[in-house]
């Protein structure tokens, strides 16, 4: 007896299960691809290739992929769909952004034709009208275990997660909140959708605490599309910058002499940025930014003020209006492009050594005197590079006498010493202290 | 005629006998031994720590290894030294007299009652002495621990290296001494102090592991050996204050030494150089006209000599400003854009220290703050002059400040809003603060690494 009621119970419950997720939800499994990965690598002094795996799910009729940023960049040189229907189908990188952890692809239509293979898009459903306790389901390759379904439920549906760099060094989170959810995500999960009952794209999942259990983070379905637009139409996303690291507010708008939900407070204000540049300082409180009033009394509205910092036109005029003391003034900043501290890589084969271009954000962060020059990321044990001395982190300034000003004069060097190899001088900076080397044939 | 060459022979016979017998010996040089115990006193605890020591002079002076004493402890956190001598239970007082910037030593005197009872190593040196060779075999002195009465015991090995670092150094085979304590031949002449140990190479097979590789460093036992050649001269270096003033100062904190292929591009041929950089501004070097990229080659017409590993040069270096005075001038030979020039240095005095900032502990915030030292101004790459502000030196652990977030290091730059003008400005207006028991709450402006942020502290 109780055999078949537990029986007939099971039976229940998968009933159930099955008239939940309906045609939506076959649907969206449909368009949730695997994505194979061959991209360059410079470390270590090479240029190597290496392979890796994730998910992605089809967003149009005419085969645009979303996926993370994380899984396909601007150094993938191969890239491998893999449909519903398990067939292989190439694809090609349209836009990238580490800022929101997103990338656009497209699907080989020629191919996808030729072969006569079909796939389906999924749809997104609005991220915002999501509520913590709701059922979603992620589906994806976690450990290359193609087309995979776990499920749980929206944890947290507005998380402030701002990654200072990921594994490459690159930025995510300043300009988004993300989903929190339980459904188990691992790696390989990364670019796949985050769907509701209905079949409805919600997320793209990106992120998950490794050793805890099941909180794992997805990029907004709302954020994911609006991003996914602005990459189809100019592969990459242009923002402003400023240079106010902020604070929440949170609790202190009695010392500030603040009404509750007034003002973004100022923790920090990058030095050489536009901010500094109009004269704001640590500890002012932004009341209004051209004229629009600012709230940031918790970490969760940053993101948001960030976006819309970032939204600005580059090189425009803002009008601050910040309280600092008892005193309100009025500063003007002009708007930079936003930068990331991560500038183009390269490698030297003959030296054994990998470096990426410093940038303006770099230099900043590091407290360097001036954005010239490369960052050694990597070297190759006996090479001249690793043989004169250098290490990662070093930063190279001359090489024969000449100032390195960019990636560009670097190659020509190298150029140089691959034609005709004899020794050269090069000049670095460990922590700020100059130190001569030579690479030598 | 016969007779005559006996008479020698007969003598070396009878030292030969003497340095056979290492008990006797040992028992005398004894007394040039000491442990030595002292308190660190910091915010929040007594840290007790034990040493060992040499006696130099019949005055009772001692000296310890350099890094005995950390170099960021204040003066009045130095308590309670004592000195037992081997095998003794019963510790009696001394006198912290500072350290020495040249040898690294700490200078310490002990009380007159012990004085009696030691003996300066100076009386077991003979610094006629041929330098010892290759193979010698030399014995020390290790002492056991407190528990075991400082009881000493005998090592010995043979010199398996001689080397320069930039001092006359011989390396044993062995452990030969306890760090800081002498080291004889066979016939008991004074030939070297045991140095900190150097580590040792291994690799560690744990179980299902591969080899991993780790470095052991003994620290009761030592292998090093500064040689009496040069360690005699440096008895005379007894400290005039307990800060180790006056020590001379160039002002330069990026000193790179130039490894053989660079000197044979740059045509330096079999000579050493250093690149200099990072100069301190106003700094003696600054006002001498030393510039980033300069490539120092010799001092006052001496050459730097070739030392290996290349870094000791930039120890040599440090010695021969620091064995002069503030206000001594120093030539520098220099190599700029492919050019020799000479420069001229007036040595100035060392800036402020971290052992003698003024700080000042808060109980109830639960950090200790200390002046802007110019050393912070490197560290922090602040703008040259820019001394305002103050740095939090000890955080209590969970107190209040490190709650809110403050770290050692940080460099604070407001209190409330109202930037720190100076030490004694903080110190003011934390003390109101951390005494008024209605305060709720203090908002700082901390500086860490070129960023800022605003750290709410809560106080109740």
């Amino acid at each position: 007896m109780l055999r078949l009621l537990g029986a007939g119970a099971l039976a229940f419950a998968a009933a159930r299960a099955g008239a939940e997720l309906g045609r939506g939800f076959d649907r969206v499994l449909d368009a949730v691809v695997r994505i194979d990965v061959r991209e360059v690598t410079f470390e270590d002094g090479a240029r190597r290739l290496s392979g890796g795996t994730g998910s992605g799910v089809i967003i149009s009729r005419d085969g645009l992929i979303l996926t993370n940023a994380h899984v396909v960049g601007p150094q993938a040189v191969e890239i491998s769909v893999t449909l519903s229907s398990l067939e292989h189908v190439g694809a090609s990188l349209v836009g990238w952004d580490h800022w929101t952890d997103l990338a656009v692809l497209r699907l080989d239509l020629a191919e996808v034709r030729r072969r006569g293979l079909h796939f389906t898009a999924g749809e997104f459903g609005d991220s915002d009208r999501l509520r913590p306790g709701e059922t979603v389901y992620a589906v994806g390759t976690p450990y290359g275990l193609s087309r995979t379904v776990t499920r749980g439920i929206i944890s947290n549906n507005n998380r402030p997660f701002e990654e200072g760099e990921d594994q490459r060094g690159f930025e995510t989170g300043a300009f988004n909140n993300w989903l929190q959810t339980d459904a188990a995500i691992n790696p390989g999960n990364s670019g796949g959708p985050l769907v509701t009952e209905d079949g409805r794209v919600v997320g793209i999942n990106s992120r998950a605490f490794l050793g805890a259990d099941n909180l794992g983070f997805a990029i907004p379905g709302n954020v994911a599309r609006r991003i996914s637009e602005a990459l189809v139409r100019d592969g990459s996303i242009t923002r402003s910058y400023l240079g106010i690291v902020p604070g929440a507010l949170q609790d202190l708008e009695r010392f500030y002499s603040l009404a509750a939900n007034t003002g973004l407070l100022v923790d920090s204000v990058e030095a050489g940025s536009p901010a500094a540049r109009a004269g704001l300082r640590p500890n002012d409180v932004v009341l209004e930014l051209n004229g629009r009033k600012l709230d940031g009394r918790f970490p969760e509205q940053l993101p948001p003020i960030q976006n819309f910092i970032a939204s600005l036109p580059v090189g425009s005029t803002v009008n601050l209006k910040v309280k600092r003391g008892d005193g309100v003034l009025t500063l003007t900043a002009v708007t930079e492009r936003l930068e990331s501290r991560v500038g183009e890589e390269w490698a030297f084969e003959k030296w054994g050594l990998s470096v990426r271009q410093v940038t303006r954000t770099y230099a900043r962060e590091n407290q360097l005197d001036s954005d010239r020059g490369v960052v050694v990321i990597g070297v190759q044990a006996g090479y001249p590079a690793a043989q004169a001395g250098l290490d990662p982190g070093d930063i190279l300034t001359k090489i024969g006498g000449e100032p390195i000003v960019d990636l560009d004069r670097l190659k020509a060097a190298y150029r140089a010493y691959v034609a005709r190899p004899e020794p050269v001088l090069v000049e670095a900076q460990r922590q700020r202290r100059i130190a001569l080397y030579v690479f030598k044939p | 005629m016969r007779i005559v060459p006996i008479f020698p022979a007969w003598l070396a016979l009878a030292a030969g006998a003497a340095a056979a017998d290492v008990p006797t010996l040992l028992q005398e040089r004894l007394a040039s031994v000491v442990a030595v115990e002292f308190v660190l006193e910091t915010e929040s605890e007594r840290r007790p720590a034990t040493v060992l020591g040499t006696v130099i002079d019949d005055q009772g002076t001692i000296i310890l290894p350099g890094n005995s004493i950390p170099a960021t402890a204040a003066l009045d956190q130095l308590h309670d030294f004592k000195v037992y001598p081997p095998g003794g239970d019963e510790g009696s007082p001394a006198e912290y007299l500072g350290p020495d910037a040249l040898t690294g030593w700490q200078f310490l005197r002990a009380g007159a009652p012990v004085r009696a009872k030691l003996r300066a190593i100076t009386h077991f040196a003979d610094p006629a002495a041929p330098a010892p060779r290759l193979d010698d075999e030399l014995w020390g002195i290790g002492l056991r621990g407190q528990d075991e009465d400082f009881a000493p015991y005998v090592l010995s090995s043979r010199i398996a290296l001689l080397t320069r670092l930039p001092n006359q150094t011989a390396i044993t085979a062995e452990d030969v001494a306890g760090p800081g304590l002498p080291v004889f031949t066979r016939d008991g002449r004074f030939v070297g102090l045991a140095q900190n140990s150097y580590g040792q190479n291994y690799v560690l097979f744990a179980r299902g592991q591969n080899g991993t590789p780790v470095m052991l460093v003994n620290v009761e036992e030592s292998s090093v050996i500064e040689l009496a050649a040069d360690v005699l001269p440096g008895f005379t270096r007894i400290p005039q204050h307990q800060t180790g003033r006056p020590i001379a100062w160039l002002g330069v904190s990026g000193v790179q030494p130039v490894d053989p292929d660079v000197a044979r591009l740059l045509k330096l041929e079999r000579q050493s150089g250093l690149v200099v950089s990072d100069i301190m501004a106003a700094s003696p070097a600054a006002k001498a006209g030393l510039k980033d990229r300069d490539i120092v080659l010799a001092v006052d017409g001496q050459p730097f000599p070739r030392l290996k590993p290349d870094r000791v040069v930039t120890d040599y270096f440090a010695r021969e400003i620091l064995r002069r005075r503030p206000g001594d001038e120093l030539r520098l030979t220099v190599l700029r854009d492919g050019e020799r020039r000479e420069l001229t240095v007036a040595l100035g005095d060392e800036p402020k220290m971290i052992r003698e900032a003024s700080r000042h502990y808060f109980d109830r915030l639960g950090f200790t703050i200390r002046e802007f030292l110019p050393l912070d101004g490197v560290a922090n790459h602040g703008a040259p002059g820019d001394a305002s502000g103050v740095v939090v030196h000890f955080l209590k652990p969970n107190s209040p400040a490190a709650v809110a977030g403050l770290r050692p290091d940080d460099w604070i730059r407001e209190i409330d809003g109202v930037p720190v003008k100076d030490f004694a400005d903080a110190v003011a207006r934390l003390g109101r603060i951390d005494s008024d028991q209605a305060r709720g709450e203090i908002v700082l402006l901390a500086g860490r690494g070129g960023e800022t942020q605003v750290l709410r502290v809560k106080l109740n």
